[in-house]
């Protein structure tokens, strides 16, 4: 077997899997590089759930391989699966068990854990407090950190987290996300993460790819990804008419219109802090400066308009 | 090894597991209390037939005989019993959502199924030996050492009569006989478990099947009776064998044989079905 170069933590070639006759996931070929962190976006029902589902072997694929570490996943599931670590869809935990108790179980599944590490890593999300209170007594959002402790006390060196913000609140996102960069950052661990929304892709990530009706749409670093394009801003200025008519005079801006008292402008890639100079420069008051870019433009540009969301 | 902690911990970390300790305790000391109160009634109906033909004489209402009377009672509350850690042990894994969790790390399915099963016969087996100890303790501490006199109806109408010496180690080998039968019905209810995602399917399977072949097998028709040989249901009463005098080897090792290979068959199917299964859920 062809050996990957070492910076590759994860790669699926010709991943496939079939549903009775349905393609949930069909020929995907991804890269997941050390130190990603790595975004699988895709609306709901894109297949990021089965994917993710075949690299943790929970289920089998239908065809193709999975490589993770440069090992066939296959022939070597329990040495590869020792380095990694996952939640898939929510956290589920024993609920007639302490945090604690369940950390022990599921950690020492992968290697034995001592009492300090488990506190350490109910300390790092903040639940060291509640350690031996019952699960079942945990909000969603103390379920989806511990689900996050528990990934932290075996110290995988690669992450896979399947929607982790989802049902959370925004001062629960928030939090998750912080901790995803967190873990890429301080502990060097490889995250690879799916959501279907991009704006928490463009906070969290580094790499991403699309998939959309189970295939692969495309990949690469999020910001070549994302500036591929050109982009849309609604900006809020005064006056409007002076504006407008600089704005005008800009070769770069592709689209000008008003809407509302704000300015609706197209610009190339990377425009965004030059046109923001040009308005401030010519004393203009500029209140608001915001991207329009929302998972359904970005699919219909990266899919051309075949993407059903 | 490790493994095997783990789901003994889980196991008996949930109170449901504790219903059937719970519940044979409470029927046993209710069974032999009321059998206490009303020994003088119990006596008469048993030794109404047999004084015509027999010079009965010492304690044979006594612990031993109580226990297996007992035990005779117990057709369907032990299978159910075992039912609800048996059919729960691997569908409860898919309800909670924490097969995902179990799955996805470096142990193989085969040796987590395989701690589950472990797990499901050290139930069954901790809850016949209690439910022993409770009936025997009990009964000899209610009703006393004897002699212990078996009424059998089948396959002829006979007394069976096994001194007091020997009746401590004959009781020993019928708990495990009783050990040995349970383990099909906890097996069946392992099977359903590895192909459900609820403990009530599962449950009410097993007993479905445990009672339909019991009534199958016991119907006093030619056409049931043909039937009765392939039900392993026929094979569990084995147990009561070792109160017979003589002991009936042959047909104990044909009935351990039979049930035996219903436990490694049910276990197998469950293993590859464990195996193969995609966790969708």
């Amino acid at each position: 077997m062809e050996h990957l170069p070492p910076e590759i933590v994860l790669r699926t070639k010709g991943l496939s899997k079939k549903f009775g006759k349905r393609w949930a996931v069909k020929d995907l070929n991804i890269e997941v590089h050390r130190g990603d962190v790595f975004s699988f976006l895709g609306p709901n029902g894109a297949g990021k759930s089965t994917a993710i589902r075949m690299i943790l072997t929970l289920l089998r694929p239908t065809a193709g391989s999975i490589e993770i570490f440069g090992k066939d996943l296959q022939k070597n599931r329990s040495s590869v699966l020792s380095r990694v670590c996952g939640i898939v869809e929510k956290p589920d935990f024993y609920l007639y068990l302490s945090a604690y108790e369940n950390l022990k179980i599921l950690g020492s599944m992968t290697r034995s854990v001592r009492r300090h590490e488990m506190m350490e890593s109910l300390d790092v999300v903040g639940l060291k407090s509640r350690a031996f209170e019952k699960v079942r007594t945990f909000s969603h959002g103390m379920k989806q950190r511990l689900g996050i402790a528990q990934a932290l006390l075996t110290k995988p060196e690669l992450v896979i987290l399947d929607e982790p913000t989802t049902g959370l609140d925004p001062q629960g996102m928030k939090e998750v996300r912080e901790l995803i960069k967190r873990l890429g950052r301080e502990r060097e661990m490889t995250i690879f993460l799916s959501s279907h929304l991009l704006s928490e892709v463009e906070l969290v990530s580094t790499r991403m790819a699309v998939i959309n009706q189970g295939e692969l749409v495309t990949q690469g670093t999020v910001s070549e990804l994302l500036d591929r394009e050109a982009m849309e801003y609604s900006i809020e200025v005064s006056p409007l008419e002076l504006a407008v008519e600089l704005i005008r005079k800009l070769s770069w801006v592709e689209f000008l219109s008003t809407e509302n008292g704000h300015v609706e402008v197209r610009i190339q890639p990377g425009r965004a802090a030059e046109l923001n100079r040009v308005l401030i420069a010519n004393d203009i008051e500029v209140s608001s400066f915001y991207p329009h870019r929302t998972l359904e433009d970005f699919f219909l540009k990266v899919t051309k308009g075949t993407s059903e969301i | 090894m490790k493994l095997f902690w783990f789901e003994i911990y889980k196991t008996f970390s949930r109170w449901r597991t504790y219903i059937s300790f719970g519940f044979i305790a409470l029927i046993v000391i209710l069974t032999e209390v009321v059998m206490k109160l009303s020994a003088n009634e119990i006596l008469y109906r048993m030794l109404r037939s047999l004084e015509k033909d027999f010079l009965i004489f010492g304690n044979v209402l006594n612990g031993w005989f109580v226990t297996a009377f007992i035990m005779n009672s117990l057709h369907f509350h032990i299978p159910f019993l075992i039912t609800l850690v048996a059919g729960d042990i691997v569908s409860s894994e898919a309800t909670s959502g924490t097969v995902r969790f179990l799955l996805m790390r470096p142990p193989s399915r085969s040796r987590i199924i395989m701690a589950k099963y472990l797990t499901t016969l050290f139930y069954t087996t901790g809850l016949v030996i209690f439910l022993g100890l409770i009936c025997v303790s009990l009964g000899l501490i209610l009703f006393g050492n004897g002699d212990l006199i078996m009424n059998y109806q089948v396959p002829t109408i006979r007394i069976a009569f096994v001194p007091e010496a020997d009746v401590p180690i004959r009781m020993l080998l019928a708990f495990a006989a009783a050990v040995w039968s349970m383990t099909v019905v906890a097996s069946l209810a392992f099977l359903f478990s590895t192909l459900a995602e609820n403990s009530i399917g599962p449950i009410i399977g097993t007993m479905a099947i445990v009672i339909v072949f019991f009534v199958v097998g016991n119907f006093p028709f030619d056409f049931f009776r043909t039937l009765s040989p392939y039900l392993f249901t026929t094979y569990m009463i084995f147990w009561q064998r070792f109160l017979d005098n003589p002991i009936p080897w042959q047909e104990i090792a044909k009935s351990a044989a039979v049930l035996g290979f219903h436990s490694v068959g049910l276990f197998l199917i469950a293993f590859a079905v464990f195996n193969r299964k995609d966790i969708k859920s």
